[in-house]
Parts: structure tokens; sequence; C-alpha cells
């Protein structure tokens, strides 16, 4: 009882101080996003200038030079994908890691990264599919197939899911998935050449049927989970405050994993497993506004697509004519994050 | 019980062959004295090594390609073994292997005791300068795979610049293996090989402008082989086809230049070879349709694409048959269309 | 788990000395019976796995062969030139698996603390893998690597997640993301190999008994023949460690000490089997419970423990050959089996009510 009082003072007077700026800083945020779109649209492994892509922007002839095919056909949709896929890996992350009260928490952990890519293979040996666009639908499939079993797994039993069942559930199903799925792989020459590639996250050839395609399942997700923060908030106290706060924790952490499966399902089915945004960007926020809910949601969903387009246009840009991954420029610069979350952040207190 | 001893203890005669022949190599050529006791047969291996024997060796286990090219000379192999399934393996697909023993489908696994049931007294793969090792035997295979040269001398031909001299050296092989190269049957192949080379080069020569580039489309990226590090590439420019050689190879795996797809227009050439592991007839239009930029290269716009059949030829007829494909491509190719 | 640890503490608390002697004398005889007859199920499992393949062979001969006591040259080469090397990784992996698998077990006094799922396997794996790809390496180096790496993740997850002690739940939470953080990596480190080096990889990181090399092997026989009796030696007077952080602190930096020397020991040994045979899943996770059910309530041992995992792996590796339509990785079998019956764990200890 004197431990729930003093996180809510904590948490109140936190809250009255900031408020007055946070609500400004999401503006800034804003701005800034909006700005690190246009660096993604201008900047690019092939060199257009500024008064190009302006001139490819205001007269829309994707027919015309190569520079505008590249502006509007390439460009723009990989930049509105990286902004809503990083927004629903942002926000899915953050939502986990407060439901399941666990820092380290990432859709990856809960096993949609292994479903995915083993729905991902399966449609390769199996059915014969090739190429993203076809897979994107069975990664997705397979996406929110894992997660649904890794939460009913963990929600067997009195207490319902517990974090630790669920990351246990979660690693039990990855390890399965993944001896299953390089099994298959070991065999077969290209299920490897396709996976090893889809395996690490990219945003590149990936154009508007894609964008179009997870854009309503990202918006829709995105806009529920804006309604999560004050129940999260509670359950990031503890399931027993929680309870004696009124809430119905089981509901609430059944609707809060829909939600998470719907974002992570989408983003990871189109991109390819990103890891890092989803682990590292809830902490950038939660050091930003303090530990309510109500703004680390909004935070994460707009730091993470500056953190996701910023790691793509670096890699556009330092590897020309070729690319880098943006998977893999992230793996570069999540590891020292990483290390820093764990050795100086508030892991203890989780 | 009693069935295996007489057939496992043949088995270990040819492993105390094999290790007196691979004492014999370590002795070194220089000396002539042995070499002359050694017998009748021997092979110069890729490597270098020039491998002995008392007698032909008539039980044959070699690799996919491999054996594709000695099945084309009409030797027999009694076992193969693949990096992939014998059905969708390009050099196997299309051979009869009824009476052969598949050893291995998947690459780094060899069934090494059902290898010894067959009483090898030959191994045949190529060999790869890089690795310093024959195929099959390469490293990060089972280590149990790497057994299999226990049970006879290996020898191959080296893979390196050229298919033609790959596949003279799989002749040369068959020859002291006892295959009749010049029977008429035989010969055709090589024949049909002879006469597509000048075909091919009389289509180069009267197209002087024309510009080829050897692609492969991807998601992600568009690759762009370095003639350098594919041999039939390199065959391809020795009779007088302008294969165009990437400025900036990937440092790391220099086999290909790296493009991404904003970028895929950088070269232009006149008629594109589209890496045949992935060639369709319709592979180059829903490419077209998948990339927004697969159509400004003006070749691939005009349908100009022609299956390369990468990094697996081995055998004349082979080369012939592609040879042939090219050589179409390159007449009904328009010189003007790249720049 | 906890119900468990405070029932030991009331019937040490409250039993009279002589009860618990007598006990003490009863499990002691139990455990050498279940070690012994283990001990024959392996012996008899190793030289099974030699007789059978393309030829049946005779277990007279395959043992005459082994000890060298008959000299027939073919029956040789199949036996101790293909078979043996296959067989003996997988009974001294398998033995490090177990062995280590209880140790972390007990030590973090939690049933699902192996070291598969607390990041050090995968450590080991992203090392090796990051080695084959980046540094084009091979044989000895590989196994070095998955070495150096499974102990930088355990010093890693030491240092992250040490907070009074490397007890409860927080460790394998954390161990968990760690573990997951590292297999992101081998992804990217996947995605930047040419397509045979990728394979190479991926074989090795799947986990298969039939890629040990001697060298590797030896090692690794060597360090068990130290390192299982040491452990044995520094588990004995912690059994107290049974009864709780706190009694178990009563009893002084001693048993601290000897604590950090069986998680070093288990580190060693899962890293070394790692460096063999690529990261198994599950043998390590479910040889301690196994082990444990059939010495009875209570009783602990890395021995029984150790050669249950033997147990399991020769026969993963058995079906793995020989019963499955196309020889696959041991890893898979491992995988495949192991997966759902963690899941099926779960969920019946959650029945129970007992779970997280």
């Amino acid at each position: 009882m004197s431990a729930t009082s003093q996180i809510g003072t904590r948490t109140s007077t936190g809250g009255v101080r900031r408020a007055s700026a946070l609500g400004p800083g999401l503006a800034v945020l804003f701005v800034a996003l909006a700005l690190v779109g246009f660096l993604s649209v201008t900047l690019g492994s092939r060199a257009i200038g500024v008064s190009e892509v302006l001139h490819a922007l205001v007269n829309f002839d994707s027919d015309g030079p190569i520079s505008s095919t590249v502006t509007l056909e390439m460009r723009v949709p990989r930049t509105l994908l990286g902004i809503l896929v990083g927004a629903a890996l942002g926000v899915a992350g953050a939502i986990l890691q407060g439901v399941t009260r666990n820092p380290l928490a990432d859709a990856g952990i809960l096993g949609i990264n292994s479903g995915a890519a083993a729905f991902v293979v399966f449609a390769i040996t199996v059915l014969g599919v090739r190429g993203i666009g076809v897979y994107v639908w069975f990664a997705f499939a397979g996406a929110i197939a894992a997660l649904a079993l890794v939460y009913a797994v963990a929600s067997l039993g009195r207490e319902g899911a517990t974090p630790v069942k669920l990351a246990l559930a979660g690693a039990a199903v990855t390890a399965g998935l993944v001896s299953v799925t390089s099994g298959i792989v070991m065999t077969n020459v290209d299920a490897l050449n396709e996976l090893r590639f889809w395996q690490v996250g990219s945003l590149a050839g990936r154009y508007t049927p894609i964008l179009t395609g997870v854009a309503p399942f990202l918006l829709l997700g995105l806009a529920a989970s804006l309604g999560f923060g004050r129940a999260i908030n509670g359950l990031a106290l503890g399931e027993d405050v929680a309870r004696g706060l009124g809430q119905n924790v089981v509901r609430t952490r059944a609707a809060a994993f829909a939600v998470v499966a719907v974002l992570a399902g989408a983003a990871t089915a189109a991109c390819g497993p990103i890891v890092f945004v989803g682990l590292v960007v809830p902490h950038l926020a939660r050091f930003i506004c303090g530990p309510d809910y109500r703004w680390i949601l909004p935070y994460s969903m707009l730091l993470a697509p500056i953190v996701l387009l910023l790691a793509d246009v670096l890699g556009r840009v330092v590897a020309a004519p070729d690319e880098l991954q943006v998977g893999v420029v992230l793996g570069l610069m999540g590891a020292p994050a990483f290390i820093a979350i764990v050795r100086y952040g508030r892991l203890s207190e989780v | 019980m009693q069935k295996w001893r007489p057939v496992l203890a043949v088995a270990a005669l040819s492993v105390a062959l094999g290790t007196l022949t691979a004492c014999g190599n370590d002795t070194g050529t220089g000396d002539t004295a042995a070499a002359a006791a050694s017998g009748p047969w021997s092979f110069t291996d890729g490597s270098g090594q020039v491998v002995k024997a008392d007698k032909k060796p008539t039980r044959i286990i070699a690799h996919a390609g491999e054996a594709a090219a000695l099945l084309s000379f009409g030797i027999k192999p009694v076992g193969v073994y693949a990096d992939e399934p014998v059905k969708t393996d390009p050099n196997l697909k299309n051979l009869d292997l009824a009476g052969i023993e598949i050893l291995g489908e998947e690459w780094g696994k060899i069934d090494v005791e059902k290898a010894a049931a067959l009483r090898p007294d030959l191994i045949v793969g190529d060999w790869w300068p890089a690795e310093k090792a024959h195929s099959g035997m390469e490293e990060g295979v089972d280590e149990k795979s790497k057994k299999l040269a226990d049970l006879a001398p290996v020898v191959g031909v080296a893979q390196g610049k050229s298919i033609v001299a790959l596949a003279e050296g799989y002749e040369d092989l068959a020859e002291s293996l006892g295959a009749d190269v010049n029977s008429p049957q035989i010969a055709a192949n090589k024949k049909r090989f002879e006469q597509a080379v000048e075909t091919f080069k009389a289509a180069t020569a009267s197209k002087p402008g024309l510009t080829v580039a050897a692609m492969s489309p991807s998601t992600e990226k568009v690759y762009v082989a370095n003639p350098e590090y594919a041999p039939e590439l390199l065959d391809l420019q020795t009779w007088g086809l302008k294969v165009i050689n990437p400025a900036s190879p990937d440092p790391a795996f220099p086999y290909w230049e790296n493009l991404s797809w904003e970028n895929a227009d950088t070269y232009q050439p006149d008629l594109i070879l589209f890496d045949g592991r992935s060639f369709t007839p319709t592979a180059n239009a829903e490419w077209g349709t998948k990339q927004p930029t697969w159509f400004k290269i003006k070749a691939a716009k005009a349908g100009a694409a022609v299956s390369w059949p990468a990094f697996w030829l081995h055998t004349y007829a082979d080369f012939a048959t592609e040879l042939d494909k090219l050589t179409q491509a390159v007449k009904a190719a328009d010189p003007n269309v790249g720049n | 788990m906890t119900t468990t640890t405070t029932s030991d503490l009331r019937s040490a608390t409250s039993g009279t000395a002589a009860a618990l002697r007598a006990n003490r004398r009863r499990r002691a005889g139990r455990s050498i019976l279940v070690t012994c007859a283990l001990t024959v199920a392996v012996a008899a499992l190793f030289v099974f796995t030699m007789m059978v393949g393309s030829f049946r062979i005779g277990a007279g001969e395959v043992i005459a062969s082994v000890l060298h006591l008959s000299d027939n040259p073919s029956v040789d080469f199949v036996v101790r030139g293909l078979r043996l090397p296959t067989a003996a990784a997988a009974l001294t992996v398998g033995l490090a698996l177990g062995a280590s698998g209880t140790i972390f077990q007990q030590v973090l006094r939690n049933p699902l603390a192996s070291p598969d799922f607390v990041g050090i396997t995968s450590g080991a794996g992203l090392a090796a893998a990051a080695g084959i790809v980046l540094l084009q390496a091979g044989g000895l180096v590989v196994s070095g690597l998955a070495l150096g790496g499974a102990i930088l993740a355990a010093l890693a997850m030491y240092l992250l997640a040490w907070r009074d002690g490397v007890t409860g739940y927080r460790f394998i939470l954390i161990g968990i993301g760690v573990a997951a953080f590292f297999e992101g990596l081998i992804g990217y480190v996947l995605s930047r190999a040419q397509l045979f080096e990728a394979r190479q990889a991926m074989h090795w990181l799947i986990g298969s008994v039939g890629q040990a090399s001697t060298t590797e092997l030896l090692l690794l026989t060597g360090a068990l023949v130290v390192l299982l009796p040491v452990a044995v030696l520094l588990q004995r007077p912690l059994g107290a460690l049974d009864l709780g952080d706190d009694t178990a602190r009563t009893l002084g930096a001693r048993a601290e000490l000897s604590r950090a020397g069986l998680l070093g020991t288990a580190v060693v040994l899962v890293a070394l089997a790692v460096s063999v045979a690529g990261p198994i899943a599950f043998v390590a996770l479910v040889a301690g419970p196994i082990a444990n059910r059939l010495l009875g309530p209570a009783a602990r041992g890395v021995l029984p423990a150790a050669l249950v995992g033997a147990g399991l792996l020769l026969t993963a590796d058995l079906v793995a050959v020989h019963l499955l339509p196309t020889p696959l990785p041991t890893g898979v079998v491992t995988g495949a089996v192991g997966a759902p019956y963690l899941l099926w764990l779960l969920a019946t200890t959650n029945r129970q009510g007992a779970g997280g």
C-alpha cells in the first residue's frame, strides 16, 4: 500500500511538472519526423538533386525521367512504410514492456519472428511461392499464429499470462520453430537464400502494393494502441495493484496482445524482423517522459520512425551505389544502445 | 552379417590402396623410380599432384557436375553425391541415373558407409583452388564426409577461368579411364560444341557494338556479375562477346557488384544475360512490374534478356545447348538499345 | 519449486538427527542404483549406435574394434573411422550438456535456467557464425570462437543480472532477452555471407554431433574427465543451497564461492559441448528434471543428469540419422521434440498453479 502511494505521488508530481513540457515536445517530434521524412525522400543511394525531387513531387509524373520514378515510386512509399512500420514497432515494444513488465520484451521474444519465418519457409518450399509480395501474407499469418500460441500456452492456469511464462513460452516456441525451419532450409538452397535475406529487416524493394496492403492494419493498430496508456500504467505497477485499481487484468492483457499481434505482425511481414527499434525506443521514451504510458506510447510512436528512417537513410548513403539493409545499420547502432540500457537503465526497477 | 563381410573386405582393400597412393604422392613427383613402379594409370589432379594407381579405376564415385561430365563420355560412376536433390541439380536433373547410387543430396553430407560398400577405386570432384579442397570435402562439411577421401584417391579438374578448360579436363580424365572419346557418338557432343562456338563467334563478330551484362535481380538489390569470377563469362568474352565488367564489385564478395534498385540503370547493355537459376520466360516482364526501375534498363524494357547458365556447366553438350540459346539472343539483339 | 524448498526447510529443521541419517542412507542407495542403471543404459546405447548403419555390425565386433582387440580393417574403418567419432561426440556432448544444465538449474534454483535459455549457447553461436562468415574461419578456430562467445555471454549475463546473487526469474528474463538479441545478430551475420558460407554457418548453427573433429572431441573428453569429478565434489556440500538464498548466505562465503566455481565449471562444459556439436537445443534443459524424477524427491546429482543427457543425445542422433527418411542434423530432432515438451511442461505446471 505504501509502495503504491509512493509510486503514485511520484508519477503525479512528475506528471504535473512535465505535462506542460511534454505536449509541445510531441509537436517538436512531429516536426522532426517530417524533416527526417523529407531527408528520406531526398537522400539515397542515387544522387538526385533537391530541385529534381521537388519537380517530381509537384509534377507527379512517375513515367518521366528516372529521378521521378525513383522519387515517386520508390522513395515516397519506402518513407511512408518506414514511418508506419517504425511507429508500429515502437508502440508494440512499449506496450509489451509495460504489460509484461520485462524491460527486454520485444515482439521477437514472443516468437513473432520465428513464426513468420516458419510460414515464409513453408510458402517457399511447399507452395513454391517466390517474392516478397506474396509471402508477406504468410509472414503475417505466421507471426499472429506464433504469438497466439505463445499467449495461449502462457495463459493456461490460474494467474494467466505472467511475464515469465510469456517469455518462456516465447522462447520454447521460437526454439522449436527455428529447429524445424533451419532443418528444412538446409536441404533447400532456394529457401535458404530467400530466408536469410528476409531475416534481415529491410525497407528496400517494398513499394506501393506492400504499403497499401499493410497500411490499414498498421493504422488501425496504432489508433487502437493510444487508448491503452491508462490501462498499462495500472498493469505496470503489478497485477495486484492493477486489480486493486479495479482493472480486469486478463481482459486488458488479452486486448493489448491483440493490438501487438496486429502491429508487430504486419510490420514484420512487410519488412522482415527489425528487432532493435521495438526494444530501444520505448526506453528512450521512458527516459524523456517518465513512467506514464499515456505519454510513453505517443512518444514511442514518433521517436521510433525517426530512428528507423535515420538508420535507413544512413544505410542508403554510406554504401552507394549499394545499400545496407536497415536491419544491419540498426544492429550496429543497437548493440551499444542495448548495453547502455541494461547497464544504466532502470532494469532493477522492473 | 555374412553378406556384407566380403564386400567390406574389398572395401578395406581399396582403403589400403588409397593410403598407399597417398604415400606415393607425399614422396613427391621427383621420385621417378617409384612413379614408374606404381602402375599404368595416373592423372594430374587440379591441385597439381599426380595421382597414380596400379590399374585403371573402374568403380568411380563422383560429385554432381563431375558425374555428368563422366557420363557424357560414357563413363558411368557407381555413385554420385550432390549438394541438392538430384531432381533439381542442374547437371543431373535431365540424366538417367538408374543404377547409380545416390550418396548425398545435401551439401556437407555424404553417406560414406554406403560409399564404402560400393568399393570405389576413384573419387572425382572439382578442385577449388581458393579453398584448397575437392567438392564435397570443403571446410565446414560433416567430419564424416571428409572420410570419403580415405576410400580411394580423389582427383578433379581445377575450377578456374574457363568452362572449356574444365570440360577438356574431364575429357582427359575420361580418356585416361578408358573412354573412347573419339567414338562418333561421344565426339558428336564435342563437334556440336565446336560448331556452337563457331556460330557464336560469327554472331558476335557481326555485331561488334553489342554489349551485354550478366545480371541477377532480387527483392532488395540488382546484382551484376563480375566475369572475372565466372568462368563461362570469361569464355564468352574470349569468343568476342563484350560482357561488361562492373566498375566496383563488392570487396567482400567480388563475384558481384551490388546495385541498389535506385541505381539499377547504372549499366545500359544491349542484352541482359539473366541469371539462369531464376530465369523463366516471363521473369523479365515480372521484374518490370515488381521493380519500378527494372525497365529503366533499356534492354529489359525491350525484352532483350536471355538465360545465363551461371556457375554449373561441366559438359560440352550442356555448354553447346546454352551457347546456341545465347547465339540466338545475340542475333536477335539490337546493338543500339543500350548506351 | 518454492513449495519443495520450504518443505525441505521444515523437515530439515524439525526432523531428528537419526531420521535424517536413515533418510540420507536410503536416498544414497537409490541414487547409486539409478546411476548404475543409467550407466549401463548409456553404454548399451553407445554400442548400439555403432552397430546400425548401412551395415549391421555385431555388438561383440564393435566392442572389440573400439578397444583395438581385433584386427579387421573393414570393420575398423566403419566402426573406428566413421561411427566412433559420432557416437563419442554424442556421448561426451550429452554428458557435458546434461551436467551443465543441471548445475545451472540447481545453482540458480530454477528448473528453466538452462544455458540454452539464458543466452550462453546463443553467444557461442553468434561468435562461431561471425567467425565462419566474416573471418572465413573453420575447424578449431570456430570451436575456439564458440568457446570464447559462450564465456563472454556468461560473463555478460553475470554482470548484467548480478544483484545480490544471480537468482530468480529476473536472471531468466534478462537471459532470454540476451539470447534474442544474439539471435538477431546471427541473422544479420548470415545475410552478409555468400551462399556457401551461409550454408556452412547454418549447418553449424543447427547443431549436429556428426560435425565434430577429433581435436575438438579430445578437448571435450579431457575437460569432462577433469571437470565432471570437480563438479560432483563442489556440488555435494551445496545441498544446503536448496534451502534458499537466506539460509545459504548464513553458511558463509564458502558456499558463494562454491556456487561461482560450479557455474564456472558448467559454463566451460557447455561451451566445449557447443564448440564440438553446435548449439543443440533442449538437452541441457530436460536432462536435469528427468534425472531428478528418476532419483526421487529432493535428490540431486550431477552425474545422473549427465548420463541422462548422454542417453538423450545418443537417442536423438539415432532418430535423426537412421529413423527419418532423410538424415537430419541432431539439433533438428531435439528442437522439434523438446519444444512441444517444454510447452506441455509450462501448460501442466500452470494448471497446478505452480508456474511462474
